[in-house]
């Protein structure tokens, strides 16, 4: 159970769903383990959180365990999203714990937002990778199926058929050195991408430098520090109707999990508060 | 209520089920394959019928379950008293019945139709 998580499923405002996906994984894999190393490296964090003045464990969270994975990746995705929606149903939040990061295209599919957005190294929007259109490699693609924009935020690397995907009207790209600014920006009432948009939040971990989450498949250097991640997350869990984070496995000392498992911590904290100041 | 039994593997998306007591059409059916231990698993989203409230459940395929049986019937609108309801003849029985109409219909006297019937519960399609 992921520490606090202890509503009933019925009481529950959100509810945590491991989806431990590990096929396409085109380096190194282990992202398998990932909603179990979110789950034991977030045992060591207080519940109450200062900032925000909650109690995680007063939040309503419910932790319903991990589906099941198996091969077939799009019929895994279409009875994840199944379960997912029925969160959705019960106007919960899910929250997702990858697995890779194609399992995004379920918490999209349930929870079917205007706006996808995503902190990533990698762009994701190819049409297929090895001839598979459901690697995590084409994953932001495959959400534009459903959701109509999406904003990549710290995306640092791509093919040049995805760079030129990515300059569409319906992509934005928020590369690693400009987040600063774009989160002052939103702060400053300058920007507002999320205005009136029903938001979908994915945390893939590798949007952070490998200095800070070793633990992933595909690392990127040249990342977001973990603090800026923190920001994003913060600055679009009030407008997010679910989240997830993805792409954490085995392969450190538990950095990323950690990394993991704070930020969607703080995304319940961040939305929760904004809830209570409606 | 007229329903038969069925076991949850032979369900399929665009039929009907029973779910809380309400006549459904399923719009979304999948299986979690079983782990080394336990068995598989199916998800049934569906639709009601009458009253398009969403609703869904989980159940081992092979638990049973019951699915309702549903007449699919052809009518004759005679009038449409108000945007909302219609006068229909049964082309079968050439009973005049009284049916809603969906709010996206456009009927007009002479109009063929086709319904779902269920115990005095009605639809058009």
């Amino acid at each position: 159970m992921f520490p606090g998580a202890s509503a009933p499923r019925e009481d529950a405002e959100y509810v945590v769903v491991g989806a431990p996906l590990d096929v396409s994984t085109s380096f190194q894999p282990g992202t398998r383990f990932g909603p179990d190393r979110i789950r034991t490296f977030a045992e060591t964090f207080d519940d109450y959180d200062g900032r925000t003045d909650l109690h995680f464990s007063d939040l309503a969270v419910h932790d319903q365990g991990d589906i099941h994975t198996w091969n077939d990746v799009p019929d895994y995705i279409k009875h994840l999203s199944g379960v997912l929606r029925d969160v959705a149903w019960d106007d919960a939040v899910p929250l997702l714990l990858g697995g890779e990061h194609t399992v995004s295209a379920a918490g999209v599919r349930a929870t079917d937002p205007d706006l996808f957005v995503t902190i990533d190294a990698h762009l994701d929007l190819r049409e297929a990778y090895d001839g598979d259109e459901w690697s995590h490699a084409c994953v932001t693609r495959r959400v534009l199926e459903t959701a109509e924009e999406a904003i990549v935020v710290g995306a640092r690397t791509g093919s040049e058929a995805e760079w030129e995907r990515a300059a569409a009207g319906d992509v934005t790209v928020v590369p690693p050195e400009e987040v600063g600014g774009w989160l002052r920006a939103i702060a400053d009432g300058e920007r507002d991408p999320f205005s009136r948009k029903s938001t979908y939040l994915s945390v893939d971990i590798d949007g952070a430098d490998p200095a800070f989450a070793p633990g992933t498949g595909t690392m990127e250097p040249f990342g977001l520090t973990s603090r800026e991640m923190c920001g994003v997350v913060r600055a679009v869990a009030p407008h997010s109707i679910g989240c997830d984070v993805v792409e954490v496995n085995d392969r450190d000392d538990g950095q990323a999990a950690a990394l993991g498992g704070k930020l969607l911590r703080a995304f319940v904290y961040e939305r929760a508060a904004a809830q209570q100041d409606r | 209520m007229v329903t038969q039994q069925k076991q949850v593997r032979d369900l399929q998306e665009g039929g009907y089920v029973m779910m809380d007591g309400a006549a459904c059409k399923i719009t979304h059916y999948s299986t979690a394959k079983p782990g080394k231990h336990g068995s598989a698993k199916a998800r049934v989203e569906g639709k009601g019928v009458f009253d398009d409230k969403k609703r869904s459940f989980s159940q081992p395929v092979d638990a049973k379950i019951r699915v309702p049986i549903i007449e699919r019937k052809q009518g004759q609108v005679i009038s449409v008293e108000s945007d909302s309801v219609a006068q229909v003849m049964d082309l079968d029985t050439y009973e005049t019945i009284t049916i809603s109409t969906p709010s996206d219909a456009d009927l007009s006297p002479e109009d063929s139709i086709e319904y779902l019937e269920m115990e005095g519960q009605r639809k058009i399609i």
